[in-house]
């Protein structure tokens, strides 16, 4: 007789001692705002490419194969050992696993995925590139990362008959290129540079047109590389107009995340659209990379963006300056001292380490900085203090495996050719 | 020196500005801002609805508070995020009068969801008048 109370008893106890572990949504379903925002993040709101204005090939299939070619060919290097894949790896989403690329030698930033960058409007962790071809040639040339030089990669291209087929069905006839002098750049070292004044007006341009080209069938390729179709798309993409917050999609600390990020958290105020990224560029207070000053960031990116040969407005460049309206209207406030580009959060489980130097290891010590959003070492932390419980980091951490998925890309472009 | 400015600011502010009450933008495309004189302000964004991450231009046409277009005018535009304490991703400008009163205005992005307020500041010869549109995207 009086056991039946006892268990009740137990029971409500018990339930009770759950509700601490578990939490409780707030409402089960999510409010229209919400919805239309969950709505805005799914992959399947994401546009088609448009195409690039300042590359006529960007969408020429030829230019994408030539481009996948020179990709993985370690002779665009200057020790011969060095390709764009040697860091952007396809198995790793386009990266490398390392806190800091290392190519001919080591480098100064983490290598960020290529995975989605063509809907950017500006290249590197500080937006010094504005477009993907211009940004294409700038590590075949920097001697850390390719350490090569346009003259010798120009005679590559003409002198393989490959490549010379290739390039002269996408953009004409290559003009002959010099034996001499064997490398030349006006980006080298100091004999490089001074090889480089000896070819004379006519040669130079001749040599950097071909140069270009080859960015641009670079970027036509990269411009393959897609995010796929992940758990968290499914999920959004099942909700119906009620937004009813449960499924068997998600798991319910996934669901809190999700709740936090586009909440509390705030991180949906940068990392937003279908890709995850308002492609702009904060200051969130990320630690110096050890060994390095600090780096000025997109405050400098867009001085060098302005006065890159390969930009928009220059004459490699083929879009009208009517078109360049990035470059024409970007902001170079001293708010940007310090900001860095906010990468994508598509496959950001696989993508480790962290941040543009890669200063954070894992995920949870990402959710842990923004947390405490320390001061920052020049200008200041755009981010606020978080105040949020350890279980609620956990579950935005929970969340960001969702964001992983197999590229949508045809296999094909994810290997070396045959 | 601050306590004779701060009435000043704060007067100036009342008399100029008119905040338009907050518009969705899913709602409504265009955006009309009336200053304190009476003259609107009407915005024809080329991104219609209104949304984030895409760089476009807006036509603004100005008229005075007998709706008559107000044509050569310097039309300055600020904008930012209130509760972030921040403006604009970009700096856009006014590169074109299109036609009597109607301005061109180039360079416009929006890079987060939430309230976004921007500042329009016209001058002519005889006068200046702001309005100020505040927005949710």
């Amino acid at each position: 007789m009086i056991k039946r109370p006892v268990i009740f008893g137990l029971l409500s106890t018990l339930s009770i001692a759950i509700g601490f572990l578990v939490p409780i949504e707030k409402s089960s379903n999510w409010s229209q705002r919400e919805l239309s925002l969950l709505k805005s993040l799914s992959i399947s709101a994401l546009p088609e490419l448009p195409p690039d204005l300042t590359n006529n090939v960007s969408d020429v299939e030829a230019a994408a194969e030539l481009g996948h070619a020179l990709y993985f060919d370690v002779r665009l290097s200057g020790n011969k050992s060095v390709a764009c894949s040697s860091c952007h790896q396809p198995t790793k989403y386009f990266t490398d696993g390392l806190k800091i690329a290392v190519g001919t030698s080591q480098g100064l930033r983490h290598t960020p995925s290529l995975v989605g960058v063509a809907y950017s409007p500006w290249f590197y962790w500080d937006g010094r590139k504005d477009s993907q071809w211009s940004q294409a040639l700038a590590p075949l040339e920097t001697s850390h990362e390719q350490n090569g030089n346009r003259l010798e990669i120009a005679r590559l291209v003409a002198s393989d008959e490959n490549y010379r087929q290739r390039y002269e069905a996408i953009f004409g006839k290559l003009p002959i290129i010099p034996a001499l002098p064997i490398t030349a750049s006006p980006r080298g070292n100091k004999d490089q540079r001074e090889a480089w004044e000896s070819l004379g007006n006519s040669q130079q341009a001749q040599v950097t047109k071909i140069f270009s080209n080859i960015g641009k069938s670079l970027a036509a390729y990269q411009r393959k590389l897609i995010p796929g179709n992940s758990r968290f798309d499914t999920y959004i993409d099942e909700l119906d107009q009620r937004g009813l917050k449960s499924s068997p999609i998600m798991s319910t600390e996934e669901l809190a995340g999700l709740s936090l990020f586009i909440g509390k958290a705030g991180c949906v105020s940068c990392h937003n659209g279908p890709l995850l990224t308002n492609h702009e560029f904060h200051n969130t207070g990320i630690l110096t990379v050890s060994g390095q000053l600090p780096s000025m960031g997109r405050y400098d990116g867009i001085r060098l963006a302005r006065e890159d040969p390969f930009n928009c407005l220059g004459k490699f460049s083929d879009a009208t300056e009517a078109e360049c309206l990035e470059l024409t209207f970007a902001q170079d406030t001293n708010d940007l001292v310090g900001a860095q580009k906010t990468p994508t959060l598509r496959n950001v489980s696989e993508t480790f380490p962290y941040m543009h130097g890669g200063q954070l290891e894992d995920l949870l010590d990402v959710m842990d900085h923004y947390n405490k959003a320390p001061t920052s070492v020049l200008s200041h932390n755009e981010a606020k203090p978080l105040k949020l419980r350890a279980t609620q980091l956990r579950q935005l951490e929970a969340l960001m495996h969702t964001f992983t998925a197999p590229l949508s890309t045809e296999s094909k472009w994810l290997k070396a050719p045959e | 020196m601050h306590l004779n400015h701060y009435p000043q600011t704060i007067i100036s502010y009342l008399f100029y500005s008119v905040i338009v009450p907050t518009i969705h933008a899913e709602e409504s495309p265009d955006i009309v801002v009336e200053t304190a004189s009476g003259w609107t302000i009407h915005i024809d964004s080329e991104v219609s609805p209104l949304r984030i991450n895409q760089i476009h231009s807006w036509r603004i046409e100005i008229r005075d508070s007998n709706s008559a277009l107000v044509p050569n005018a310097l039309l300055e535009v600020e904008g930012g995020m209130p509760d972030h304490n921040h403006g604009l991703p970009t700096q856009p400008r006014v590169t074109a009068e299109i036609a009597p009163g109607t301005y061109l205005l180039q360079g416009v992005r929006f890079h987060m969801p939430g309230r976004w307020r921007m500042q329009f500041i016209i001058s002519t010869k005889d006068q200046e008048e702001i309005g100020i549109a505040s927005f949710e995207l």
